[in-house]
């Protein structure tokens, strides 16, 4: 339906894209992103015709755009830009109602389908009740809904979002974006977004833009991988699976700063995605860390490679093997703190509480653990508490959270505070 | 708005309109002639050649003020915009100031006119690149020609001895010279504004934003060209009849804006009957009151004060 082929945009000798091409067409939600001032607003005008491009081609249903009439052309293409002002006090019926325009014409009158169509618009976005507001009253995220209803009740074959869900709440920002997504089964639909994450989740289909090109284009598993991300918009990220949605999670790595500088080595033994932040406070502060024995398949892992922190592991759902336990008796004696955080532990993972019970309960901090009981972090019959108790009794220091197992770690270290 | 209430409102302005039209011309410094008008030629001389044309007159430019004003204020989202943005009322004045010094006064209207118009198209090509016209540019371009052609204008009243007199009244503006011809004249404003209430609708989505309007389907370019065309045109017939008179243009459309909404279908006409009825009224203060001052005197000396109130009332609540 959209056919974009060998196009270069720019303004005035600047040149902001080139060599852009791609097709989207009737049910596909097709995303775009890109770092700021990569274009991806340019691109969206210029399918909208609001900027000519110097060279290519846009071909809509198999005619180039520019031979569309202005109305013609609105018929077909709506458009939610980033930003809308209004200059005057028109109220939110009046503005959606400017959506049917491409419909009713220049001297044609409102028909019962326009009031219709305009109608179905605000209850679809919620804004039914605001409609004798004056779009200047209403809130940002209002008068976003507002503009989105206006492309709505256009009826158009292709929807142009620009960052159209940008300001508005999480409720909205997801029940907008559901109720577009199974209008792109009907229509097409292009977005351009920031958040990778919505653009993962909600998109089909997904062109990443990277220094004045589409540096790839596919579904978001091909294109939003961790060297993309890094190459296009220079930080560190995680790609994963969101185990709630089967669809992409990215999350930035936000410790740039996690480089070792001090002598003294911590261990961490962890798991259940208790020890993430004890992981990322130590690598904060300097010290070398190393971590496990820890399951493939635990976050706590996934934790500790982000960071760069050396890991012991074992393969999912396999208990801990003597290779891996001898390993750990030398990391964790040549320690010079460990941190046992809170389970859970259950035969899996119960070697790593085992060979503490050899070492100097004095190096050891156990953190998290408010109450010994009531907790649902035992699954050895009580073993994993008995050492537990065992090493406090010998000594070892008990911490309720991460600040103060911190805090312990650098007492254990001889350091001041 | 509803109908019923646009209904009323179109109703109570044009009894306004027709009563102001009626009293104004029957109140002036030389008597009410209601009394003696049968079998007085004089009295009817002054209410039929005298008043009744000036009277119309200044209805019909203040229709036309305001009706520009309603144009530029939607063009320019910016109710602070006047008729006399894109240089007319210099280029007019300029085009009077001419008349007067080169052919001692004759052909000062058309010559009026003509400046004004010609001071618009200098904007508006100068401000035009591939096809387009950024307001922006019409807004500063606009600026830049009337400080230029005023430029010009000083030069020529500095150099004009005698007639410099004849100038300044000419440029303080005013309907003591209206006759039927001016009325005639004034006329026009009533056709050139039948376009402006068809383009209604393509107004209200352009003051959303000249984006928003062409993605909504509006041929913007051509519509700014219409708009500009027919409101330089109405302001160059306002101007060539009374000469520059402030504020008419930039308070009618603003208030009538808070009374009616902004929707143009309704705000233009509602705003041309305000703008004869607040010129009529000020013409006929001006000149029975005020000893014949300049109405552009009269309408700045009670219209800024009150658009002072009206900017203070609408950003406190």
């Amino acid at each position: 339906m959209i056919d974009v082929s060998g196009v270069e945009l720019g303004y005035g000798a600047q040149v902001v894209l080139s060599e852009v091409s791609f097709r989207s067409g009737k049910g596909e939600f097709l995303g775009i992103v890109g770092p700021n001032g990569s274009g991806k607003t340019t691109l969206l005008k210029a399918i909208a015709r609001l900027l000519m491009p110097s060279h290519g081609v846009i071909l809509l249903d198999g005619k180039e755009i520019g031979a569309f009439s202005a109305i013609g052309l609105s018929r077909l293409v709506g458009l939610v830009p980033q930003a809308s002002s209004p200059g005057f006090d028109y109220s939110v019926r009046d503005v959606v109602m400017m959506g049917r325009y491409p419909h009713i014409g220049m001297f044609g009158g409102e028909t019962p389908a326009d009031r219709d169509a305009a109608k179905k618009a605000m209850d679809v976005t919620g804004i039914a009740q605001l409609a004798e507001r004056s779009v200047r009253e209403i809130s940002g995220g209002e008068l976003q809904r507002v503009i989105i209803a206006r492309a709505l009740a256009q009826e158009p074959e292709v929807l142009l979002l620009d960052e159209a869900t940008a300001h508005l709440d999480l409720g909205h920002q997801v029940s907008i974006l559901q109720m577009i997504r199974d209008l792109s089964r009907r229509v097409a639909v292009i977005g351009v977004f920031h958040d990778l994450n919505h653009a993962a989740y909600f998109c089909d289909r997904i062109i990443l833009i990277h220094d004045h090109r589409i540096l790839a284009m596919g579904d978001p598993a091909g294109v939003l991988t961790e060297e993309n991300i890094a190459r296009v918009f220079g930080v560190r990220a995680i790609v994963r699976m969101n185990p709630l949605s089967g669809r992409l999670v990215i999350s930035p790595v936000l410790h740039p700063s996690c480089e070792a500088v001090k002598d003294s080595r911590v261990h961490v033994i962890c798991g259940g995605g208790e020890g993430a932040g004890i992981l990322v406070a130590l690598r904060d502060g300097g010290y070398r860390v190393t971590a496990g024995v820890l399951s493939l398949n635990d976050s706590d892992y996934l934790a500790a490679e982000a960071l760069g922190i050396p890991c012991l592991t074992e393969p999912p759902f396999c208990p801990i093997s003597e290779g891996s336990r001898r390993d750990l008796e030398m990391l964790a004696r040549d320690a010079d703190a460990i941190v046992v955080t809170r389970g859970p532990w259950g035969a899996g993972n119960i070697e790593n509480l085992r060979v503490l019970s050899a070492l100097d309960a004095g190096t050891i901090v156990i953190m998290g653990i408010a109450s010994w009981d009531g907790m649902n972090w035992d699954y050895t019959g009580g073993e994993a508490e008995r050492i537990l108790c065992s090493l406090r009794e010998k000594g070892a220091r008990v911490t309720d959270d991460v600040p103060a197992a911190l805090a312990a770690v650098r007492e254990i270290t001889g350091e001041k505070k | 708005m509803s109908w019923r209430r646009s209904g009323v409102i179109f109703l109570l302005l044009a009894c306004l309109l027709g009563a102001s039209i009626v009293i104004c011309t029957l109140v002036g410094p030389a008597g009410v002639p209601l009394l003696s008008l049968a079998g007085d030629e004089s009295g009817a001389t002054i209410l039929y050649g005298v008043r009744l044309p000036r009277v119309i007159s200044a209805v019909l430019v203040g229709a036309g003020l305001a009706a520009a004003g309603v144009v530029m204020q939607g063009l320019f989202r910016n109710s602070m915009a006047d008729p006399y943005l894109l240089g007319t009322s210099a280029g007019g004045a300029l085009g009077a100031a001419t008349a007067i010094v080169l052919l001692g006064g004759a052909f000062s209207m058309p010559l009026a006119f003509a400046g004004c118009i010609g001071a618009a198209f200098l904007v508006y090509g100068i401000s035009r690149r591939a096809g387009r016209v950024p307001v922006e540019q019409l807004l500063l371009t606009g600026i830049a020609v009337s400080m230029f052609l005023s430029a010009v204008l000083s030069f020529l009243m500095y150099i004009s001895g005698e007639s410099l007199h004849q100038i300044f009244l000419w440029l303080m503006g005013g309907f003591w010279t209206a006759s039927w011809q001016d009325a005639w004249t004034g006329l026009l404003v009533l056709p050139a504004a039948v376009p402006l209430l068809l383009l209604a609708r393509e107004q209200d989505i352009l003051s959303l934003g000249e984006e928003d309007a062409l993605s909504l389907g509006v041929d913007i370019e051509l519509l700014k060209k219409c708009l500009l065309v027919i409101s330089s045109f109405v302001t160059a017939v306002a101007v060539s009849i009374a000469g520059s008179i402030g504020f008419i243009g930039l308070i009618t459309p603003h208030i009538m804006r808070l009374w009616v909404g902004p929707g143009h279908r309704i705000l233009l006409p509602s705003s041309m009957m305000a703008g004869g009825i607040l010129l009529v009224l000020s013409d006929t203060l001006a000149r029975t009151a005020g000893n014949e001052v300049p109405v552009g005197v009269v309408t700045a000396f009670f219209g800024a004060p009150f658009f002072v109130f009206l900017l203070r009332r609408r950003y406190a609540s």
